[in-house]
């Protein structure tokens, strides 16, 4: 019966191997094909003993070829093996790596979200002569082995909502979280909590929880990897993939093709390639910190070593972390160091305790050194221009802001504030004692019927009638726009798309663009408009002063083409990167705005709108000015530098979170279409988010949400009124008043450390 | 004028298309029309067909759309747009579009930029003030402080009892707002606080602007115009003296207009009228001569009890009531003087040709609007069909109608119910009167609605209104 | 009552109806489908999101406006002699003749069965705001209506007033006009379905479709 078993299992390996390798020539495969061919043709007529030692040579076969498969494994192969239904997954990992698990809120299909899995679980081993339990929680995607209620780890808004909540969880309990990413991405739908803002919630909180946070990556997948993703430690598994998209999805981006076409399988592989997506690039690039080596052809649930091993470096990376900001821990972290690896190699992670609940004074310097951890990263992804006087011009600056705002608005500003109320409390005693003085004049002012209505006296009659204020000239009304869209300047008429179901008449461009500020007048349907129109009209004349533009956009990964597609942008936009950081006036009123232009590559997020973003709001901190964030336009991360855009998404998160705890005021405000990793992360997370009529704003667009989810949607799923709806946006203006609106919310909104407060 | 032809859009419909068909015909230019669906058997369809050259009649979905009346400008090689009044008429953006189109063509009424800083009401308000022409009283820009705006509230109630009016209302308008929304009448002043704050945190809320104008509400006092001209050159300006437009609907529109604004030889009056009719004649020039303007044009004047005239505001087209202006001018002794022939010929450029010195007034004349209507229900118009519509033809009289008097005709739903303007003259008052009772009595006007009801008119609402006309 | 199935053999008798595709407004045509017998079809996709086949463009200060065919069917006629030329608005220029689809064969059989709500006068016609509001929710069959109850703003000579609904109680089933076009004097407004008909009218609905093959 044995030989039977292991016959069977050689099957399977073969045809994992198939799966893996796809339908192209592999003369491996075929050898392996062949050899097992020939030994089932006569297997029978063999004797038993013979069978055995066949069947033994062929293990070691399959053996040596799988390694030597491995060795070839491309991209996409990877990617196939992450997404097989034999690939090792969360549930194997509770069962191999923790000694005791509860799982918490769900049974199967039994739960609110199937794909997302938290568990209650402990580490146990002895030390010395001592049991440690060490509990922790974890957190991540069960893609099941293909259950189809597992929906493939592709985890729906209210699945991330879970996780944040068992986040706080741990936080309170003081307990480290572990993370595991097995998605391919977030599930698109947009109903509360919404899929990106849900996962920029998830960021900001996680931006600050003051547990150590170890993220294990096997299958992460863009957004949905982020959501539990943001951790002080990350590990990778060497046949996981961290990409921004998936190679398909890069492909059909790239073929252009329609819904529903066929990609071309070389262009997936090319892309898969190209996006540098495994876990050694992740590596190079610093986006994970260390790789755990899997089996050949990656992990499968009876890879008992492999678990050890992750068993181990989970314990070494929570300890490690711990140390990291804890005072008494020399001769631990020197032992855990993974800088020298043979020192490290030789320590038994086991071996080592280090207590995973920390205090109060480390527990804060854990999320200001995870801040640094992410601050430091993607510095290579952009192009910097400046001189390097100009970058030491400019922390000296920096250093100069701090300190003005030290002494006016933290030293001097509360001796003001003392002395400006007690000057209130004396006008109102003296009030008091006027009115109390003045009282009896006024009665007898009354009696006496003085202002009665017998007849108008000449003055009183002249104001009525005579110009007031002649200084102010005679048109008080100036409907002109200081910006004039191109569009206005053709003579023709436009259709508003709402004509058949509102009535709406055509309009004449000039008029549409020009004096309607791209608003149909019959329905107030708004026209996208350039961003320039908001420059120039919604802040104060000549007030714009612009920063950082040497800081451009690059080709971190060499992705083919792009260069030319990049310098094309340039050319075409006069702009250098999609994102434009400037200072500005409303009304007198500083403020620091970071622009998402779409023209620019669709207004997409890279290395170096993320480092624009993140100045902006150093900026803005250091000012103690509001922040605006102005999305005219973003299509969501840039796909073509993969892993250096999608950590923009923790990175500007952070930063926003910094900023708003440091009390400031984080304004969102879109245009035109808005969806995708920035909805999601560093624009999502702001409590004051508000929409131009114009806008769309979501997860993914119409096109992706068919895609993924099989569903389709009206046309009228993203516009701004159901984003309002289901409570994402705060509000929704009409373009003609965003200056009005934006003033009023500096005034209104926002937190204490404003200059102006 | 030149050599070239002028071929005039008529952008309108009804009577004022057929007048303007006319007016093209007595100056020799070419003319297209257009008509809606429901238009298809108004006069001026008819009058195009019979009198229209090649490409002079077109069919369009509507008579508010820009475009469909541009796109038949160019297929019919018009040189010319004729507004008429409603419509496009005051929407100076449309002007704008006529004249700085690729295919510009002539715009015939004031320049658009003369449209839009006569159109805004404040902004002529301050215009005016500014030279001393006396304007309702009231807040001319926006008031953020309550304290000023109660004063002024005060003083408005004070000069509506002063001025004889026997109802007090101040209005209060949010300056940001329009179309009717933002605006609460006060008709005492110990409640103004209140409802001020009330809309003030409403116009906050609406408009993100607090700012309120103050105006008022005026009863009983008479509505006056003045008739101006003016050539291109911005420099030739003339009027035709003054019109009395009192008697009104429920709904404050016109019913009947009397030229000139008052009778001083032939009735009596508490105050000089033949010194407002003069004051506001002058006032009235000297605001078209600020802004050159450059058309025919209308400024509408406010006369109180006590014979105060206020500018309440300019109307920059042509209007329904020109007739009996022109009834009662003459140009170097000939008349009468056909208006619209003048705004047309002036709009292509031809100068005015005289001054005011060659201008004549004499006797009087009445317009009465004949419309379909029930004025004993709020003057709701009556829907049906007409059966019978006729009169008399007399050398007085000059009727203006799009209405067939030789078949029926089905009054369509979709705009003004007016059916007829008929204008009667006299060598005075008196009796161009009795001219009116003799016409409205002379009237045949029949016809029966879906369920089998007689048609209601205005006639007898016109014909009690003929005695007092002028009177105040 | 109703006879259901005489008047559906009068329909079959004569399956088609003739649409007639006139010029919305002026312009200058030219023609996507020339050829009489081709095939076009209607508005698709699950929530008719995808116009239908492209017949003609009218161009009109140089603004061009497709015309896509309101329902699937065959070309009958096309004017191609207009083709370049400027039209005015309501110049017919194809016909469609199109095979009556279940749907519509209800409709029309319901007309006969339902009660009728007319248009007193020829007016544009708009709900109320508070019964327009329950239908963009959920639909003109969420509408209960009683006798007496203000349904309609009826709107003619620049002058509204408010229409109120009389006739038997029940639900709002059909609604025969659209929004800012005119209806004339006794045509239907709404069809009504007292409570009591629901059955009745529910067994004509399941009765034509199962009789009425959709293929064509």
């Amino acid at each position: 019966m044995e030989i039977e078993k292991q016959i069977q299992r050689l099957q399977d390996r073969l045809s994992y191997i198939r799966d893996i390798f796809g339908p192209k020539d592999n003369p491996n495969r075929q050898l392996l094909e062949a050899r097992l061919g020939e030994f089932l043709a006569r297997g029978n007529g063999l004797s038993l003993a013979e069978q055995v030692r066949q069947v033994t040579q062929l293990e070691d076969l399959f053996r040596f070829l799988e390694k030597k498969l491995d060795a070839e494994l491309t991209p996409m192969d990877r990617v196939r093996i992450v997404r097989h239904p034999q690939r090792m997954c969360l549930k194997d990992i509770l069962e191999n790596v923790y000694d005791n698990y509860s799982e918490i809120g769900g049974q199967d299909e039994y739960s609110i979200d199937p794909s997302m899995l938290i568990a209650r679980a402990y580490i146990s081993r002895r030390v010395g002569k001592k049991v440690h339990n060490q509990p922790v929680m974890v957190i991540g995607q069960e893609k099941g082995h293909g259950q189809e209620f597992r929906n493939g780890g592709s985890v729906k808004p209210w699945g991330n909502d879970k996780a944040l909540k068992y986040m706080r969880v741990a936080q309170t309990e003081n307990i480290p979280i572990h993370a595991f990413i097995f998605t391919p991405g977030a599930y698109p739908v947009e109903d509360y909590p919404g899929a990106a803002q849900q996962i920029a919630r998830n960021l900001y909180e996680m931006a600050g929880l003051t547990v150590p946070i170890v993220a294990v990556f096997s299958e992460g997948g863009s957004g949905g990897a982020e959501a539990i993703g943001l951790a002080d430690y990350r590990l990778m598994l060497s046949h996981g993939y961290y990409s921004v998209i998936s190679p398909e999805g890069a492909a059909a981006i790239e073929g252009k093709t329609r819904q529903g076409q066929r990609v071309a399988p070389e262009l997936i592989e090319a892309c898969a390639r190209q996006l540098k997506m495994t876990a050694a690039d992740n590596k190079a690039m610093g986006y994970v910190d260390q790789v755990i080596q899997e089996p050949p052809l990656g992990a499968r649930p009876d890879d008992y070593e492999f678990f050890k091993l992750l068993r181990g470096e989970l314990i070494r990376a929570t300890n490690q972390v711990i140390l990291s900001v804890r005072g008494l821990k020399f001769f631990r972290a020197m032992a855990l160091s993974r800088k020298s690896k043979a020192a490290a190699a030789a320590v038994d992670p086991e071996s080592v305790f280090v207590r995973w609940s920390i205090g109060s004074g480390p527990r804060e310097l854990l999320a200001w050194r995870r801040w640094i951890k992410f601050r430091g990263l993607a510095q290579a992804a952009y192009l910097d221009r400046r001189t390097t006087a100009q970058k030491i011009f400019s922390i000296g600056q920096d250093l100069a802001w701090s300190l003005n705002s030290f002494f006016r608005y933290e030293f001097l500003g509360k001796h003001r504030k003392k002395l400006e109320r007690f000057v209130e409390e004396m006008e109102a005693e003296a009030r008091v004692v006027k009115d109390k003085v003045a009282a009896p004049v006024v009665k007898i002012g009354r009696r006496l019927g003085v202002g009665g209505n017998s007849q108008l006296a000449e003055a009183e009659r002249d104001s009525l009638t005579k110009l007031s204020n002649p200084e102010a000239g005679t048109c008080l009304t100036d409907e002109s726009w200081a910006y004039l869209s191109p569009r206005a300047r053709t003579d023709r008429a436009v259709t508003c798309p709402n004509a058949a179901t509102h009535g709406c008449l055509d309009l004449w461009a000039p008029d549409l663009f020009g004096d309607f500020a791209g608003v149909c007048s019959h329905c107030g349907h708004h026209f996208p408009m350039e961003y320039e129109w908001y420059l120039y009209n919604v802040f104060d004349q000549a007030s714009i002063h612009e920063f950082n533009r040497e800081i451009e956009a690059g080709n971190p990964l060499s992705y083919p083409g792009f260069d030319q597609k990049l310098a094309e942008a340039k050319e075409k936009t006069g702009l250098k990167s999609a994102c434009m950081t400037f200072e500005a006036r409303i009304n007198g009123l500083n403020l620091v705005v970071a622009l998402l232009a779409a023209p620019f590559r669709g207004g997409t997020v890279g290395a170096a709108e993320g480092e624009k973003f993140i100045r902006a709001v150093e900026r803005a901190k250091k000012k103690h000015y509001p922040l605006l964030a102005y999305v005219h336009g973003t299509a969501g991360i840039r796909i073509q530098e993969g892993v250096n855009g999608v950590i923009q998404m923790p990175r500007c998160t952070m930063a926003v979170r910094n900023y708003i705890e440091a009390g400031g005021l984080y304004l969102v405000l879109y245009d035109t279409n808005s969806y995708a990793g920035p909805v999601a992360s560093f624009l999502g997370c702001s409590p004051y988010q508000f929409a131009i009529r114009s806008a769309n704003i979501g997860f993914a667009g119409p096109g992706v949400i068919k895609e993924t989810t099989g569903i389709d949607i009206p046309p009228d799923y993203h516009l701004a009124h159901q984003a309002l709806t289901r409570g994402h946006i705060q509000g929704i203006w009409d373009r003609r008043e965003a200056r009005k609106n934006i003033y009023q919310a500096l005034l209104t909104m926002g937190g204490r450390n404003l200059y102006y407060r | 004028m030149k050599a070239k032809r002028h071929k005039v859009l008529v952008a309108n419909r009804g009577e004022i298309a057929i007048r303007i068909v006319n007016a093209c015909l007595k100056l020799g230019l070419d003319f297209v029309c257009v008509h809606t669906r429901e238009d298809h058997a108004s006069g001026h369809v008819r009058l195009a067909r019979e009198m229209g050259g090649e490409k002079s009649l077109y069919r369009v979905a509507s008579y508010h759309d820009a475009s469909e009346l541009l796109a038949v400008a160019d297929a019919a090689g018009a040189t010319a747009v004729h507004p008429g009044y409603g419509f496009f008429a005051e929407d100076f953006r449309f002007a704008r579009r006529v004249v700085t189109r690729d295919r510009p063509l002539t715009w015939i009424g004031p320049s658009w930029r003369v449209i839009r800083e006569l159109g805004d009401k404040i902004n002529t308000k301050r215009l005016a003030r500014r030279l001393n022409v006396p304007t309702v009283p009231g807040s001319d820009r926006p008031i953020y402080d309550e304290l000023e705006a109660e004063d002024m509230a005060a003083k408005l109630f004070a000069f509506q009892s002063e001025q004889g009016f026997d109802q007090h209302v101040v209005l209060v308008k949010a300056s940001a707002g329009g179309g009717g929304m933002g605006i609460e009448e006060v008709e005492r002043i110990d409640v103004f606080k209140s409802v001020y704050r009330r809309l003030r945190n409403y116009a906050k809320r609406q408009f993100l602007d607090e700012g309120v104008l103050i105006e008022q509400r005026l009863f009983g006092f008479n509505h006056l115009e003045v008739q101006i001209l003016g050539d291109t050159s911005g420099k030739n300006v003339v009027h035709f003296g003054t019109r009395n437009c009192s008697v009104q609907s429920a709904g404050r529109q016109k019913r009947i207009e009397v030229a000139p604004g008052f009778a001083p030889a032939e009735i009596n009056y508490r105050f000089d009228a033949a010194r407002v009719l003069n004051d506001i004649t002058e006032y009235s020039l000297r605001i078209a001569r600020e802004v050159c303007y450059d058309s025919v044009g209308t400024w509408e004047w406010i006369v109180t009890p006590k014979g105060e005239p206020f500018l309440m505001e300019v109307n920059t087209r042509i209007q329904v009531e020109n007739g009996v202006s022109g009834a009662i001018a003459a140009i170097g002794g000939i008349g009468p003087v056909d208006l619209v022939a003048e705004q047309i010929r002036v709009a292509l450029g031809e100068p005015l040709g005289y001054d005011q010195g060659r201008i004549g007034l004499k006797g009087a004349s009445i317009e009465y609007r004949i419309i379909a209507e029930d004025p004993d229900n709020r003057f709701a118009p009556w829907v049906g069909r007409i059966e019978r519509f006729d009169w008399r033809r007399e050398p007085w009289l000059t009727v203006h109608s799009h209405v067939p008097t030789d078949t029926p005709y089905e009054i369509p739903t979709e705009y003004d119910p007016n059916l007829a303007l008929a204008i009667v003259t006299g060598q005075d008052l008196a009796e161009a009167k009795a001219r009116g009772l003799a016409f409205l009595d002379g009237l045949v006007l029949a016809g029966r609605n879906a369920g089998g009801g007689e048609l209601k008119s205005n006639v007898d609402f016109l014909r009690k209104k003929t005695d007092t006309l002028l009177v105040f | 009552m109703l006879n259901v199935r005489e008047l559906l053999q009068s329909i079959k008798d004569s399956p088609y109806e003739l649409i007639e595709i006139s010029a919305p407004h002026t312009g200058v045509v030219t023609f996507a489908v020339t050829e009489p017998g081709a095939r076009v079809s209607g508005p698709s996709g699950s929530l008719l999101e995808k116009p239908g086949t492209q017949l003609a463009i009218l161009e009109r200060e140089r603004n061009k406006k497709p015309l896509s065919a309101p329902q699937k069917g065959v070309i009958e006629a096309v004017r191609t002699e207009l083709s370049g030329t400027f039209v005015e608005a309501g110049t017919p220029l194809l016909t469609i003749r199109h095979y009556l689809t279940a749907d519509e064969v209800v409709d029309r059989i319901l007309k006969k069965a339902l009660y009728l709500f007319l248009a007193p006068e020829r007016a544009k016609y708009y709900f109320v705001p508070e019964v327009d509001k329950k239908i963009k929710a959920g639909g003109s069959r969420s509408v209960r209506l009683t006798d007496g109850q203000e349904l309609f703003i009826m709107s003619r000579m620049k002058r509204e007033a408010t229409l109120a609904y009389s006739g038997p109680e029940g639900q709002i089933y059909s609604v025969y006009f659209r929004v800012n076009e005119n209806v004339d004097t006794g045509q239907p407004l709404i069809g009504v379905c007292p409570g009591e008909q629901l059955p009745l009218v529910q067994e004509v609905v399941a009765k034509v479709r199962s009789e009425w093959g959709e293929a064509r």
